[in-house]
């Protein structure tokens, strides 16, 4: 695991370089300091699909303006595709998607991409030919004569998408590109990043959804408080000690433990006879979390706990094993582990400070 | 780099043909010039020259405020509204798009300038009075004094608020306007004074040199009623209406070359 402010030697063909990133603000009246950025450093390989997740402002946004030339930075450096920040020639390789993207309103996807297109220096016949071919990816053909403000949030991101893949950007940047979309949506746009990285682009986006960096990329980072907390490959980055064990059994209740539920109530499935109590302190002993739905139980057993033993007294209470599983850590778990970290470690400095 | 400056010129345009307030100001124009006709019914003989007077002071007053008007509201929308992060993030220097946002006002302005020309010609025509070459130049005078005063406000709004802007851009037009009138005020004035305003004044666009009705700088009296400046002054007032475009643009860039978008 790769942890802050670690250089990447390893890393040999960067797409993404990124050494020191600062940034600090100052408030427009009390000018205090703020420290959006302190001190990131990662790199992203070509051809690699990273994710970049963060809770709330935590400055991924501030990290990708950075790298688009929007926002300068206070010190430190970065490279794209071997270009310096702001370079001309970099731009010319990469597609951009805003966060929550605002558009030119009384333009139509078509009129956006064409846009985006003369930006890019295309010649008109290749303009149409990739606008026509890029909205119709996005599936916003049949919209395509509306003017964006009469599109919704989620068709608003995808006419972004296609904008921003006018060039067919060798690097790909997005910036909260599920936000706003539905699931189908998201699973849409998730298709569409893995199609780019079949093409050999490399594709950089934040999000918080964390079952989507989990599902598509190949390298994600963990940013808290301006602060990279973790970096590597999701695999390498969780950790592969049992984490505890999960069990649903059937509970030995008479009439399936279903209790005739109250006359109104909309989820019967729910209200169950309680369970004795012997049985309830044979199968909860040793368990972090318990769930029950009708007469099925799902517990978490903590590490460490005698399976074999929980098993024998479940069966001597009568209860059938349904499911075993080991409980490895998600990525959720390593977020929450690592964000709460930086939480702790900014209150630390906030109490430190005089 | 022509091919991107354009893009966001003709953007641009679309962007300004949309704000209904600029069709208010067309109503406004020709509201003034049907003024003019009763204005000159009053009048004895005179119904020509006032026909003139009011036409080519709407030109310059509601050119210049319409001016100011979009210098300040479109590029500073384009940052509150982050329209911008899309633009600017693909190969487009920022200087090219300052002044891709100012071709595109300028197109606006000329078609406005070119519209309150023509209301006035239809007054005059209307009224019986002749369209002399006084009037063509005054008009062109004007079309300049309206693009410098856009390249005004293009400077404030690029690190300013609308607001602020707006009254910074204002000030400038009206100083520049009555440059010869603070410099004949500031000459019985303290020596401190004097200096200040020649400071002052060196620093603010000279568009009074379009506004050529009355006594120009030689100190030779003329009138777009009567004798009026030649076609060299015209020329000379343009391309020195030019040069302040020029200078503005460049710094309008560089401070907008520093900010951030946030």
């Amino acid at each position: 695991m790769r942890s802050r402010g670690v250089s990447f030697p390893g890393l040999a063909d960067l797409a993404i370089d990124v050494h020191d990133l600062k940034k600090t603000y100052r408030t427009p009246f009390t000018r205090k300091k703020v420290e959006a950025l302190r001190g990131v450093t990662f790199g992203v390989e070509r051809g690699h699909i990273f994710g970049f997740v963060g809770p709330n402002g935590a400055g991924k946004t501030t990290t990708i303006r950075t790298l688009m030339g929007l926002i300068r930075p206070s010190s430190g450096s970065a490279t794209l595709l071997g270009h310096p920040l702001a370079s001309l020639d970099a731009r010319k390789k990469i597609g951009f998607l805003p966060e929550s993207p605002y558009f030119y309103d009384y333009l139509d996807v078509g009129e956006l991409c064409d846009l985006a297109g003369r930006l890019f220096g295309l010649a008109p016949a290749v303009r149409k030919q990739r606008a026509d071919a890029l909205i119709e990816k996005v599936g916003l053909g049949p919209a395509r004569g509306q003017s964006l403000k009469k599109l919704s949030k989620g068709m608003l991101q995808r006419a972004g998408l296609a904008q921003a893949l006018m060039n067919d950007p060798e690097l790909v940047v997005l910036d909260e590109p599920m936000s706003g979309l539905d699931p189908i949506g998201r699973k849409e746009v998730r298709d569409l990043i893995l199609e780019l990285r079949d093409q050999g682009k490399t594709v950089f986006f934040s999000t918080h959804i964390l079952s989507d960096v989990e599902a598509i990329t190949d390298r994600v980072a963990i940013i808290a408080r301006g602060q990279l907390q973790a970096h590597g490959k999701p695999a390498e980055l969780v950790s592969h000690h049992l984490q505890g064990v999960e069990v649903t059994v059937k509970l030995p209740l008479p009439g399936g433990g279903a209790a005739t539920p109250p006359p109104g109530l909309k989820t019967p499935e729910l209200h169950a006879s309680p369970v004795p109590a012997s049985i309830d302190a044979a199968l909860t002993r040793g368990a972090t979390r318990v769930r029950r739905v009708g007469d099925e139980l799902s517990l978490t057993l903590a590490a460490g706990t005698d399976v074999d033993a929980w098993i024998a007294r479940a069966h001597a209470a009568g209860a059938k094993v349904l499911q075993i599983a080991p409980r490895h850590e998600t990525l959720e778990d390593l977020f929450v582990r690592q964000v709460a970290g930086a939480d702790r470690s900014a209150a630390g400095e906030d109490h430190a400070e005089p | 780099m022509i091919g991107r400056i354009w893009a966001i010129a003709l953007n641009t345009f679309r962007e300004a043909a949309r704000i209904r307030v600029l069709y208010g100001i067309l109503v406004l124009v020709v509201g003034s010039n049907l003024l003019a006709i009763l204005l000159g019914q009053l009048s004895r003989h005179e119904a020509g020259r006032v026909a003139r007077d009011v036409g080519l002071a709407g030109i310059s007053l509601f050119g210049s405020l319409t001016a100011i008007f979009l210098g300040v509201f479109l590029l500073y929308t384009e940052v509150a509204r982050r329209t911008i992060h899309a633009i600017v993030t693909k190969p487009i220097s920022r200087w090219e798009f300052v002044v891709g946002k100012y071709l595109g006002m300028a197109l606006v302005l000329t078609v406005l300038v070119g519209v309150f020309a023509l209301a006035m010609v239809g007054m005059l025509v209307a009224q019986g009075a002749g369209v002399g070459s006084g009037v063509v130049k005054a008009v062109v005078l004007s079309w300049f004094e309206v693009l410098t005063v856009a390249a005004i406000a293009i400077l404030f709004s690029s690190f300013s608020t609308p607001f602020l802007s707006g009254i910074f851009a204002l000030a400038m037009w009206v100083i520049g306007r009555l440059t010869p009138d603070l410099e004949a005020a500031s000459r019985s004035a303290a020596p401190w004074i004097r200096a200040t305003t020649k400071i002052a004044l060196e620093i603010v666009p000279d568009v009074h040199l379009f506004a050529v009705s009355g006594r120009t700088l030689d100190g030779s009296a003329v009138s777009v009623n009567g004798e009026f400046v030649r076609w060299s002054y015209v020329g000379l007032a343009s391309v020195h209406g030019l040069g302040w475009i020029v200078a503005l643009l460049a710094l309008a860039a560089v401070l907008f070359h520093r900010r951030d978008f946030v």
